[in-house]
């Protein structure tokens, strides 16, 4: 098995490569919002001191580390299976003997992360030289604690994002429908402001949803602003939409898969 | 496990289809009230296949070559009826069964579009975990077979349409499967490469005892590789049995195609049942038993001013449909 992830890992790796100018845009595409945000913001706290609590500082380390949690967690599936689905390729897959998703996808997934994430390097180092920020409160506890979280933050969104996915296999067209989980995600999950500054209700409602834990959580912890409890209950939460995702995905994958079958693509 | 590689009983593949109108009203009523109509693709068809048989699987478009292929390989499921390949229920998609048969289609679904085939070669290789000495010596045979060479080291999308075709095929034999099924192998390939992809899946046939059925819209595929054949219209099984019984039965006759001089002032019913070929118009063709082939075309070369003139066989397609519509 571990052949066949290496193997997998080789293929994609080479693939990604071709299209470096593509994922290039698509990265500066993607870093657009969280740069605008961060320059309003500081600007913002700038002028009145602090906004909400939130330092100029605050605001600087949060959306750098954005840029680097949000790179590690997040997926591109939709844009790899749903065509997939719609043009009937995916038989070739299904007719090899490994699960497609949870073999080349989550693979591919992985070397489009790789790939960014060294473009991002310099695009990150230029913004440090702009904005100056004090990482002072980062710690390596924080970095090790940390660890999992992005892990536990990817395999949400890897699974979630499949399973949404998959919905393909009934409608054909998802896009609109990844639309809407998007805005859940921007909302829920820290992308446009820490939560702090949100409406209490929303605050208190995401500490219980799955989105936290790809941006916020992880932020959080590394900046060192979480305490071992709060930390604590955000794994626990983590864990139990961890459980919940395995099993929607397994179960839309399986029935999707027949519903392939019984129509034919 | 039955002494069949392959053994069909009464299979059925009925699609629900949705279907409207043209035009807007009956695009926004289709949007509330959808209405399906049932396409019985496949019906009630049985055969067998014993090991180490080349089987042509023949029939127009629509008649449900594809449709029954998809079931074998596992593709889909069907709606009725039962099928057993090397003893496995194709459906269940049973890895040990997903190891040991390949399905080619005309499309690529092997191999990675944006790297060299050597590449997806290795990956298929961890795929069905194949020992490194087992899989050189099959890529070997394929090269030597197919002559991949250079080919192999070229991104896919470079290469011609042919040349994929090679490196798809072996791509799905890599893993020594005892069953293929090959849909349209040869299509869009030039004579040669044709020739070459027959020449090829006879000796593999030869070297390995693999059982193949295959479809294909070329007659000579067909009379090259295949002792027997199956036909399907409509999705209702019409011939089993040997391709010398078939041409007797429904084929016996050519087609004579030639370019004339001057204006078209010729009957040329006078000298068979003419007919339309959309892929020539510069040419006027006629049917005309083969027995008498020979005769007409001395006929017609003292008779008419022919700039050119061929002799084909008739396109397998019409050559079904004509034998069935009858």
């Amino acid at each position: 098995m571990l052949r066949i992830y290496q193997r997998l890992w080789q293929v994609n790796w080479a693939e990604q490569w071709q299209y470096r100018a593509n994922l290039l845009m698509y990265l500066f595409y993607w870093l657009v919002s969280p740069v605008v945000y961060l320059a309003v913001w500081t600007a913002i706290a700038r002028a009145n001191g602090s906004v909400g609590g939130l330092t100029v500082n605050d605001f600087i380390t949060y959306y750098m580390t954005l840029l680097i949690v949000d790179q590690l967690t997040s997926e591109i599936t939709i844009h790899i299976l749903a065509y997939k689905i719609q043009d009937g390729t995916l038989s070739g897959d299904l007719i090899k003997p490994i699960h497609p998703v949870l073999t080349n996808i989550l693979v591919n997934n992985l070397a489009f992360k790789a790939l960014a994430f060294l473009a991002l390097i310099p695009i990150w180092g230029v913004l440090w030289l702009l904005f100056q920020p004090d990482y002072s409160a980062v710690s390596l506890q924080n970095i090790l604690l940390v660890l999992p979280a992005i892990a536990l933050g990817f395999a949400l969104s890897f699974l979630f994002g499949a399973a949404l996915t998959c919905v393909a296999f009934w409608t054909t067209r998802v896009y609109s429908l990844g639309e809407f989980y998007w805005a859940l995600v921007l909302l829920f999950s820290g992308q446009f402001v820490p939560l702090q500054l949100m409406p209490s209700l929303i605050e208190q409602v995401a500490t219980y949803l799955p989105f936290g834990m790809a941006k916020y959580v992880p932020i959080q912890i590394i900046l060192g602003r979480m305490s071992a409890p709060e930390i604590l209950r955000a794994y626990a939460v983590g864990v139990v939409w961890l459980v919940i995702a395995t099993l929607l995905f397994n179960w839309v994958w399986r029935e999707g898969v027949k519903k392939f079958s019984a129509v034919g693509a | 496990m039955p002494p069949e590689t392959i053994l069909v009983e009464q299979l059925s593949k009925t699609y629900q289809v949705p279907e409207r109108e043209g035009g807007f009203a009956a695009a926004v009523r289709g949007f509330f009230v959808r209405k399906y109509k049932d396409v019985l693709a496949v019906q009630k068809v049985s055969f067998s296949i014993q090991p180490g048989e080349i089987v042509g699987f023949l029939g127009p478009n629509g008649a449900g070559k594809t449709t029954t292929l998809k079931m074998l390989s596992g593709l889909l499921n069907p709606t009725g009826g039962t099928a057993q390949v090397l003893g496995f229920t194709p459906w269940k998609l049973e890895p040990a069964y997903l190891h040991s048969m390949t399905l080619v289609m005309g499309q690529r679904n092997r191999l990675s579009w944006d790297i060299p085939a050597a590449d997806s070669f290795l990956l298929n290789q961890a795929i069905y975990r194949l020992p490194d000495d087992e899989y050189k010596a099959t890529l070997k045979e394929l090269d030597e077979l197919l002559e991949l060479g250079p080919l192999l080291k070229k991104p896919v999308r470079n290469l011609s349409l042919g040349e994929r075709m090679k490196c798809e095929i072996a791509a799905g034999l890599l893993h020594r499967p005892k069953v293929l099924f090959l849909d349209e192998p040869t299509i869009g390939l030039d004579i040669t490469g044709q020739v070459r992809i027959r020449e090829f899946l006879r000796e593999y046939n030869r070297r390995s005892g693999a059982t193949i059925l295959l479809t294909s819209h070329y007659m000579a595929d067909v009379t090259a590789l295949c002792e027997r054949i199956i036909i399907i219209h409509h999705g209702q099984l019409k011939y089993d049995g040997g391709i010398n019984d078939l041409s007797r039965k429904i084929a016996p006759f050519k087609l004579i195609g030639v370019t004339l001089a001057g204006a078209d002032s010729h009957d040329l019913g006078l000298y068979g049942l003419p007919v339309e070929n959309e892929e020539d118009a510069d040419k006027h063709y006629i049917q005309v038993p083969a027995v008498e082939v020979t005769n007409v075309t001395a006929r017609m070369l003292t008779e008419l001013p022919v700039h050119d003139i061929t002799i084909t066989d008739p396109p397998i397609e019409s050559v079904i449909e004509r034998a069935f519509n009858e």
